[in-house]
């Protein structure tokens, strides 16, 4: 059976985000492979540990520096990776339109979609991927087994978990605790330099579109009003709960 | 000309640095205090392959080089130079198995190594920088050699696989007579005492090690008679790089708290790193920081393509641990009475890296080199 995992690039969690223009300045920001990406890796190396025969294809839809992001899944023991390389800003739709094209030209049966993506948060592309394909999806999953031509998985709902049954072909979306991602080792980081990093370009796919576009960005800034109340705890907390009502307005 | 480390470089560096700050970062301050030998996380590192990289493939190791040692080293260092220190100076074993191993020694010794720890045996009580002036004993027994001698300051004595010893032979007077002997760690007659009471480094494995009629092969001498003291020359020019490396951590993590700290603590009205006294000290931490990067990467690089390297290594290790300590201690500056106390992780910064200055040559063994290469 052959598994996509597909990945984004992000800005490192310690990175700061700055803005020049109406545009995020990326200039200067590490860059790393989406820590919800990795559980999907993660997992499908597990799934080949516990004795399926799988292939594990990364495949990356984004700017040349992904390539970071494709080693690292490399070195973390995917098979071979297909970068379809773009500076194009593309929509979750039009992602998933691209994406679902090499999924079924790769003829993969499981496909796994970080939850959702640290930069832009929409926790639509798996959904989405889902759709385009026509293929049954689980989002938020936390547990997940292989039995025959399904996979059983357990996913987050408002108010608990629910396990359900999906046939395959499926895309499964990640989070945290679905598994521990391992790091790669020193000897894997060096056998992936031997293992095939296939460029190609969203027009093999079909060249789908963007259905958005950007025109602008910014980032929200907190001030803070840097106010001390003083005298005993009861004076405080009096000041503190008027200033909460009356000021803030949130009580 | 070209700065840009290899994809596979960078691989490694993420690894290390994420090894360093989720594992080791946050369990350094207790292990300083307890003088605790963390060996589970040794044991963590050897499995991710970070441990003696230098070995050649044909013997079963990685046949890394001394860039991705000094990556590694920076990474390790910037988390705890103590934990730098266990995994980098088994390298001292590593080196002299490569520079005057035979094929037949070099399938024997590396195996062990590659998961195991090295411990080299040079200094004694009574001789550090004049290294020609040991005591440590080598006698030749038919097909044996017998070893009796104390040694030591060594780093990873008692916790090691293997440990390479410096002795003096009766054959030739100075360093015309010392051999240098590869000793299982489990030889019988091998014996250590941890030394206990360190300024710094804490959770290195430091110890006296005794060596008491230790019987090994002859095939156990690396080169011949008389090589022992250019082994262990040769090996410190290379290793040397790898202290520059931690050293580059320490300063880097200097930098790091100095500039978190600056941002958060306020005075007169503003946070301190408005104040131009901050910033110099900030800045001054930065200048030494990437210039002894480059020179340490300089260094490493000229290893690795097989160029001379000794002066080079000296300069990149005497100025990145001066530089180190020096950013160390105006880290604590930065953070002021907060600095003094090990709430803060700077004072351990200053305590460590003061040891960089000392050993694999102390700094002024250093210049010696630098100044030799000058006026010869």
């Amino acid at each position: 059976m052959k598994i996509c995992t597909i990945l984004k690039q992000v800005p490192d969690a310690e990175a700061s985000i700055r803005t020049s223009g109406d545009r995020v300045d990326l200039s200067g920001v590490t860059f790393v492979m989406d820590g919800m990406d990795e559980y999907g890796v993660e997992e499908a190396i597990r799934l080949r540990e516990g004795g399926a025969q799988v292939e594990i294809v990364a495949l990356a839809l984004g700017p040349k520096r992904f390539e970071d992001a494709i080693r690292t899944s490399l070195a973390i023991g995917a098979d071979r990776a297909v970068h379809i390389e773009t500076d194009e800003t593309y929509d979750a739709i039009s992602q998933a339109r691209i994406l679902a094209e090499a999924v079924k030209k790769e003829g993969a049966e499981l496909v796994f979609v970080g939850g959702k993506e640290a930069d832009w948060d929409s926790a639509a592309l798996g959904p989405a991927l889902a759709e385009v394909l026509g293929w049954p999806h689980v989002d938020w999953t936390t547990k997940l087994a292989l039995s025959g031509a399904a996979v059983e998985a357990t996913h987050d709902t408002d108010s608990g978990t629910e396990t359900v049954k999906v046939a395959l072909p499926a895309v499964i979306t990640t989070q945290q605790g679905l598994n521990e991602p391992r790091y790669p080792t020193l000897p894997n980081i060096m056998k992936a330099k031997r293992k095939e990093l296939r460029k190609a370009q969203p027009a093999d796919y079909g060249a789908a579109t963007a259905l958005t576009r950007l025109t602008g960005e910014a980032i929200q800034v907190k001030t803070r009003l840097n106010k001390l109340f003083s005298g005993d705890a009861v004076e405080s907390a009096t000041a503190l709960v008027n200033a909460l009502r009356n000021e803030a307005k949130v009580l | 000309m070209n700065f840009d480390l290899t994809p596979e470089q960078k691989e490694i560096q993420r690894l290390a640095r994420q090894f360093a700050t989720e594992q080791i970062l946050p369990r350094a301050a207790e292990w300083d205090r307890n003088e605790t030998y963390p060996a589970e996380m040794v044991q963590a590192a050897a499995d991710l392959g970070l441990l003696n990289i230098g070995i050649p493939e044909e013997y079963g190791g990685l046949g890394l080089g001394m860039l991705e040692e000094a990556l590694i080293g920076e990474e390790l260092g910037y988390a705890c130079m103590g934990f730098d220190t266990i995994i980098l100076a088994s390298d001292l074993a590593v080196v002299p198995l490569k520079l005057a191993g035979t094929d037949e020694q070099k399938k024997r010794f590396f195996p062990g190594l590659v998961k195991g720890l090295g411990a080299f045996c040079l200094s004694e009580a009574d001789n550090g920088s004049d290294a020609a002036a040991m005591k440590t004993k080598a006698e030749f027994v038919g097909d044996e050699i017998v070893v009796n001698g104390t040694k030591m300051w060594i780093t990873n004595g008692g916790v090691c696989s293997t440990y390479v010893v410096l002795c003096r032979t009766e054959h030739a007077q100075g360093h015309l007579g010392t051999v240098c002997v590869v000793v299982p760690g489990d030889a019988p007659g091998v014996s250590h005492n941890k030394l206990h009471g360190k300024m710094g480094q804490r959770c290195s494995y430091t110890a006296e090690v005794i060596f008491e009629n230790v019987r090994v092969p002859k095939s156990n001498m690396l080169g011949g008679i008389g090589d022992g003291f250019k082994i262990a020359m040769k090996t410190l020019d290379r290793t040397r790089i790898t202290v520059a490396a931690g050293s580059l951590g320490v300063a880097r993590r200097a930098l790091d708290e100095s500039v978190k700290y600056a941002r958060t603590r306020h005075a007169f009205g503003a946070p301190i790193s408005n104040l131009q006294a901050i910033q110099f000290k900030l800045a001054d931490m930065k200048m030494g920081l990437d210039t002894s990067r480059l020179q340490t990467h300089y260094a490493a690089w000229l290893v690795d393509n097989d160029r001379p390297h000794a002066q080079a290594s000296a300069i990149a290790k005497c100025r990145a641990s001066d530089v180190a300590f020096s950013a160390a201690a105006e880290a604590i500056q930065v953070h002021g009475g907060y600095g003094y106390m090990n709430d803060f992780p700077v004072e351990k910064l200053l305590r460590d890296v003061k040891l960089n200055q000392i050993y694999e040559g102390t700094n002024e063994i250093q210049r010696v080199v630098v100044a030799r290469s000058l006026l010869r």
